[in-house]
């Protein structure tokens, strides 16, 4: 059994106060120890762990990381700490499978096993984009949903109130826009065919979020409501807002956290074992039915450099192997190059590769690490090629993976600081016949021919 | 009194400083504060040199990758102590005043990485750093820089919802009549340069580094 929310509570109340720093500090000193006495070592020239004992020591260390340190609650400056027998209890009561979508779109979302068969979960879209105007939006909603690779799409942001009025987190301004925003997610999916498809989106403030939920135009409890864990090992009254209401409102809870390569777990074996304890924090104190389990690296804008694809993978896995547990990787989500780029094709496949193959699903949509207040950043090609990969890397074999991702790497990893910024949807799609401008689909065509030459095989 | 005209063997002693700053070694960094002071080298040469230098040696080390974040905070607090050694022995009418600095993700925005990192940038760079931390009111930066006679206020979102609060804290400066007391420098994921002079910043830092490089141009 899960410990209560009233009592998590209770904890951020009562816990140690400690000044965020020395919570900051304890978590470095306690992520370099446990990398000793665990054995854990990154060797860059093997971007997979494709053998499984590593994974195995990894999630001990995050487990011993998590039960020992705890979790810094922001608001409070209290660490609330949950034991070990706590922790396994409330792994034991997650669900192995959940079922997210409705009608014809209802789809399960289970456990997967490394190497795993098992179907795997695409959400896409241009997850928490903006977008200039309702047309734009509701077209390249429409274009994402008609897509049968996917399984969900993600919403984004209209950037303008009424096409003039900034939109401002926490002011009644996010509400009204998140609101009108997702009632357009709503239509599109609709008009594409697939009303009961899978929609996600996320607000900066709880309260736009819970606002979004509405059964008939809006999100649905059959989608998920997702409550972040701050880098690293961090919760705020906010973030459990979001978990409350979905607790109350039976709406399952998709926890996501991102430990930090070069932050203050350290290298990236450190970033790993913070990995899986984040992900442990997101099923004992978020509630998390299933999560995201991630890094990000404070260097570098993007998700699929060699240590990260290292680290998410390797976390990923110690997780898939030792848990029964539902696992979203989704290590493709954002690439450094920006859409129309063979890069960010590249960057995609490497990420969902290893997501995929270790034992994750991927709900986390698709778009450029950076898009800053750019409108229309992307188009439903990229959701397409994300729905692809992840399909056609169901069952595939780590040590195949290893080889097709070090081929990757060799394609992008020189330029992940001076990616091409790509071009937003105007530039390489026919809006009126909603199909990419051939430069765009020729270059999909021959990004695709390559990697099923080098051993990808996708689903036609 | 500057370096060139030091004595060879004290010239050391400050050497020794600045390498067990970038070691992070706090005891021998201790001890050799006290040696500074017991023998009675410049102690605002020795802030000057050895402090000043050492902060550009674990910058050098952090692009590197050699240093993480926790390494800048070790750093920051390190070179914090040993100044305050070497500070207590400069007569209070000489003492150099550091700059200081409110930093703080605005309203609405929980992201703590870039702006941790910036924070920590800052004090290595040999400012005084006052974090206040995610989701902080625009009249809450106002307020605490004005209580601490701050001269940057530094502002970090990492979400487009996010980010008119950094116009905001630049638009109540004016309305108060404040704006030429602070510098107000701006950063983030989707914040940029051009963004910034559209909304008045006095200054912008892609990233930590061209951050800290950027604050000490604009508080000169």
């Amino acid at each position: 059994m899960k410990i209560s929310l009233p009592e998590i509570l209770l904890r951020s109340k009562e816990g140690q106060f400690m000044e965020e720093k020395q919570f900051d500090l304890a978590l470095f000193k306690k992520t370099q120890e446990l990398q000793k006495k665990y054995h854990i070592k990154y060797d860059p020239g093997k971007p997979l762990d494709t053998e499984g004992d590593l994974a195995d020591r990894i999630y001990q260390a995050g487990v011993e990381l998590f039960t020992e340190l705890g979790t810094f609650c922001v608001t409070t400056n209290r660490v609330i700490n949950v034991s070990e027998k706590e922790l396994f209890a409330a792994i034991d009561t997650c669900p192995e499978e959940i079922e997210l979508g409705q009608g014809n779109e209802r789809v399960k979302m289970g456990h997967r096993d490394v190497e795993g068969d098992q179907q795997v979960v695409v959400v896409a879209g241009i997850q928490t984009a903006p977008y200039s105007d309702e047309a734009h939006m509701f077209m390249i909603y429409k274009g994402c949903a008609m897509d049968r690779c996917v399984d969900g799409i993600w919403g984004g942001i209209l950037l303008k109130n009424d096409g003039k009025y900034d939109v401002i987190a926490g002011t009644p301004s996010e509400i009204y826009q998140y609101r009108k925003t997702v009632e357009i997610l709503r239509k599109a999916v609709t008009a594409a065919g697939r009303p009961g498809l899978i929609t996600i989106s996320n607000a900066p403030t709880s309260g736009a979020t819970i606002a979004m939920f509405d059964e008939e135009m809006g999100l649905r409890r059959t989608d998920y409501m997702e409550s972040t864990g701050m880098s690293e090992l961090k919760v705020a009254y906010d973030d459990l807002n979001r978990s409350a209401f979905a607790l109350a409102h039976g709406v399952s809870i998709h926890g996501t956290h991102s430990s930090t390569i070069g932050g203050f777990s350290g290298n990236p074996e450190g970033a790993t074992i913070t990995a899986v304890a984040g992900s442990l924090q997101l099923i004992a104190i978020h509630f998390a039915d299933s999560f995201r389990c991630g890094t990000v690296d404070s260097r570098i804008k993007a998700r699929q450099s060699r240590s990260q694809l290292w680290s998410a993978g390797s976390a990923i896995q110690a997780l898939s192997r030792n848990t029964k547990l539902i696992v979203d990787g989704s290590i493709g989500d954002h690439p450094a190059a920006g859409p129309g780029t063979k890069q960010y094709f590249y960057e995609s496949a490497a990420g969902h590769i290893v997501s995929t193959v270790m034992g994750g699903h991927s709900t986390e949509g698709t778009r450029k690490f950076t898009v800053g207040n750019t409108c229309n950043y992307g188009t439903p090609l990229e959701s397409r090629w994300m729905g692809e990969v992840c399909k056609a890397a169901v069952g595939m074999d780590r040590k195949t993976a290893e080889q097709i991702v070090l081929y990757l790497l060799s394609k992008y990893e020189d330029h992940l600081m001076d990616a091409p910024e790509g071009e937003t949807f105007d530039g390489l799609y026919d809006p009126k016949r909603m199909v990419p401008n051939q430069h765009y689909q020729t270059l999909y065509d021959e990004v695709k021919k390559e990697l099923k030459d080098i051993g990808i095989n996708f689903i036609d | 009194m500057e370096i060139e005209n030091l004595a060879e063997e004290h010239k050391q002693i400050l050497d020794s400083l600045m390498r067990a700053i970038v070691d992070i070694d706090d005891e021998k960094a201790t001890t050799i504060a006290e040696k500074i002071i017991e023998q009675e080298i410049n102690p605002s040469l020795a802030i000057k040199y050895s402090i000043s230098n050492a902060a550009i040696g674990i910058g050098e080390k952090f692009d590197s990758g050699e240093y993480f974040l926790a390494h800048l905070v070790m750093a920051g607090d390190l070179m914090a102590s040993v100044g305050k050694i070497l500070e207590q022995n400069i007569p209070i009418e000489t003492r150099e005043r550091k700059k200081v600095a409110v930093i703080g993700a605005v309203q609405g925005d929980m992201h703590t990485v870039g702006k941790n990192l910036v924070a920590t940038m800052l004090r290595s760079g040999g400012f005084e750093v006052y974090d206040m931390g995610v989701d902080v009111p625009s009249m809450a930066f106002i307020e605490k820089a004005k209580e601490l006679g701050a001269d940057l206020i530094a502002l970090s979102s990492l979400l487009t919802t996010t980010m008119p609060y950094q116009k905001e804290v630049i638009e109540d400066l004016a309305a108060m009549g404040l704006r030429d007391r602070f510098k107000v420098m701006v950063g983030g994921g989707p914040v940029t340069r051009s963004y910034a002079d559209k909304i008045g910043a006095d200054g912008y830092g892609k990233d930590a580094i061209e951050a800290l490089e950027e604050a000490k141009k604009i508080c000169a």
